[in-house]
């Protein structure tokens, strides 16, 4: 009997090993609508093309990545992180180089280009809000910062990253060509004015319940989960007015034993078709300069890239450079 | 296989005959899971990011790791005990109720403890919520006019915790319960113990140790607490679980989390030697 489950458990091992073994690479995102989107036109063409196999993992935590370069055992070979973060990460050495034989840098927007990363899809902060729950929407940042104007709770992005800061400072009158660098002093002292009314969102799911529940009427949200949310049904109303944006990068963390596959699953990510079918299924703006003439012209024009009338771009180079200053200061405002 | 009885009727204990050896491989298994990782911690809180008590004077420095401090003891004895308070009778009524139903109630608690916990969280978000069941209802019914903040909160987090905590002071309790002789209480009573004094001067007493190490448990568990306090509470009564995720995940300080998860971990053991003193199960008896 007692051989018997030993066999049972061995066999059960050994067939948990190949289900590992049974994936070539490992890609790892944020989770929700937006994984689902990356798997689908990502991971899966991919692995049509190439007869690679792709797991899914997530989601990204910096923590995790360094501790698996660190440990040099890493089991993450592409990973989708925030560019201000590529660009820290990059410099302290956790990640690898590019291989730009294998992936085309000419087609790509060269904003989002770094030795160590590439653009994933580029976003924006806006201003969200359920039509059906209050009696008018704010439309600008300055709305959203007004307590008497828009009564209620608003949702924010709980962790210390490009958006909120840029946000109060522009609620407070200050130009967007003068944003930087950033006076944290103004900017929280903005933010205390409307501070017990903010129900902050740590993921982009948490978001989305939030609005569609009403627990907060609106908010400043990520535009793909909004256009995610109104697919659903929801009232959404989104207002573009001084849209932040932000890009998320893919990365291949140092140590990786796929390095080689990691660049090819790049190069078919960023490619113009497939960041193109990316972007129509989920909002965000492609970052390859191929994709636009391969999209539906309608939509092309509701996608962040198409909103540059009033765009602020967050300035990832500065963020890079005082992530864990604004950091600290962040976490100790919040905890006050 | 522990206790031998020799010829003599003397009895050998199971750490002169040796039988101890038996622990071995789990001894080994705490010692490198949780040992090891204790110390690489500290090693990276008086390494990182240059050798020093950097991380510690920063940490006792500011303000806020002493108020989320000061968060996470208040948020842990009020969940101890509230559990108290309402697993006590929870216990009682199960260790006098029939065997058959007690076997019912129990399970529904044992069945609460397996359910996913993120899954559990969720649920107490939307049963709370400003337009969850709970306001809706309570509107409804005439009893509020505007909705309460139940959630992102105070109240939220000690709703979700102790939800979640009650079984482990259930589950202590019942067996010390069980075990007080119901001739005791009767006894009291002939003796003249009206039913408040029966329930302050024997029951109470009798079930202490119970109390004492279900509490502890509870309110050790509670300090150390993560998703339940993010998901339901507020940065303003944010725990230290949370502030040690910060620095781990998102400013990728290991020094820093690693300190703060230190001085917390000192902190619960000191209060542990301190209830071990004064509660010692043994000689409550």
């Amino acid at each position: 009997m007692k051989k018997h489950i030993i066999i049972t458990l061995l066999a059960a091992t050994v067939t948990f090993a190949d289900q590992a073994n049974a994936a070539d690479m490992v890609f790892t995102s944020w989770g929700g609508t937006t994984q689902d989107a990356q798997k689908q036109h990502w991971a899966d063409t991919f692995s049509a093309a190439a007869g690679v196999n792709v797991a899914q993992d997530g989601p990204t935590d910096y923590g995790k990545l360094k501790a698996m370069v660190d440990s040099k055992n890493v089991a993450w070979d592409v990973v989708d992180v925030e560019g201000d973060y590529a660009v820290q990460a990059g410099n302290a050495g956790l990640l690898e180089k590019l291989d730009f034989s294998l992936i085309d840098k000419s087609k790509l927007d060269p904003r989002f280009v770094t030795d160590y990363s590439v653009g994933s899809f580029y976003y924006s902060f806006v201003i969200g809000c359920n039509k059906d729950a209050v009696d008018a929407c704010p439309k600008s940042w300055a709305d959203l910062f007004d307590t008497a104007k828009f009564p209620g709770k608003r949702t924010f992005y709980k962790w210390s990253a490009p958006g909120v800061i840029e946000a109060a400072l522009l609620a407070d009158g200050v130009p967007a060509d003068k944003l930087y660098p950033l006076d944290l002093d103004r900017a929280f002292k903005k933010l205390d004015t409307i501070k017990s009314e903010i129900v902050w969102w740590d993921s982009g799911a948490q978001s989305q319940q939030l609005l569609a529940s009403a627990e907060a009427p609106f908010g400043s949200f990520w535009n793909g989960r909004l256009t995610a949310l109104a697919q659903t049904g929801i009232p959404v109303e989104m207002s573009w007015t001084n849209n932040i944006t932000a890009a998320d990068a893919l990365v291949v963390p140092k140590g990786t034993k796929n390095k080689e596959t990691a660049m090819k699953f790049i190069a078919n990510a960023t490619s113009g078709k497939a960041q193109a079918d990316f972007a129509t299924l989920t909002g965000y703006a492609p970052i390859s300069i191929d994709s636009p003439s391969l999209m539906d012209a309608g939509l092309r024009k509701t996608l962040p890239d198409m909103q540059a009338e009033t765009q602020v771009n967050a300035d990832m180079t500065y963020w890079a450079t005082h992530r864990d200053e604004i950091g600290k200061r962040w976490y100790a405002w919040q905890a006050k | 296989m522990g206790l031998s009885v020799t010829a003599d009727g003397g009895r050998k204990t199971p750490w002169r005959d040796g039988s101890f050896g038996y622990v071995v491989p789990a001894l080994l298994l705490i010692a490198f899971f949780f040992i090891v990782p204790v110390i690489m911690l500290l090693m990276r809180s008086v390494l990182e990011p240059t050798p020093g008590l950097q991380n510690y004077r920063e940490l006792l420095g500011s303000t806020t790791y002493l108020r989320v401090l000061l968060n996470t003891f208040t948020v842990a004895g009020l969940v101890t005990i509230v559990s108290v308070l309402i697993g006590f009778p929870i216990a009682w009524l199960l260790a006098i109720m029939p065997e058959r139903w007690s076997r019912l109630v129990l399970a529904i608690i044992v069945l609460s403890m397996w359910t996913n916990l993120l899954a559990r969280t969720y649920a107490w978000m939307v049963l709370l919520q400003r337009t969850g069941v709970v306001n809706k209802v309570l509107l409804s019914l005439g009893i509020i006019d505007k909705p309460l903040a139940l959630v992102n909160n105070l109240v939220g987090v000690s709703i979700g915790m102790t939800y979640i905590m009650l079984p482990f002071i259930i589950l202590p309790l019942i067996g010390v319960l069980k075990s007080i002789d119901p001739a005791i209480l009767r006894a009291a009573a002939l003796c003249g113990a009206n039913k408040r004094q029966c329930f302050t001067r024997v029951l109470l007493p009798l079930s202490l140790p119970g109390i004492a190490s279900g509490a502890l448990m509870v309110f050790v568990m509670s300090l150390g607490y993560y998703v339940t306090p993010a998901l339901l509470g507020g940065t303003s009564n944010m725990m230290l679980a949370e502030l040690v995720a910060q620095f781990v995940q998102s400013l990728v300080n290991w020094g820093m989390g690693g300190a703060a998860a230190l001085v917390l971990l000192l902190v619960t053991l000191v209060l542990y030697t301190i209830q071990l003193k004064f509660v010692n199960p043994n000689r409550a008896r």
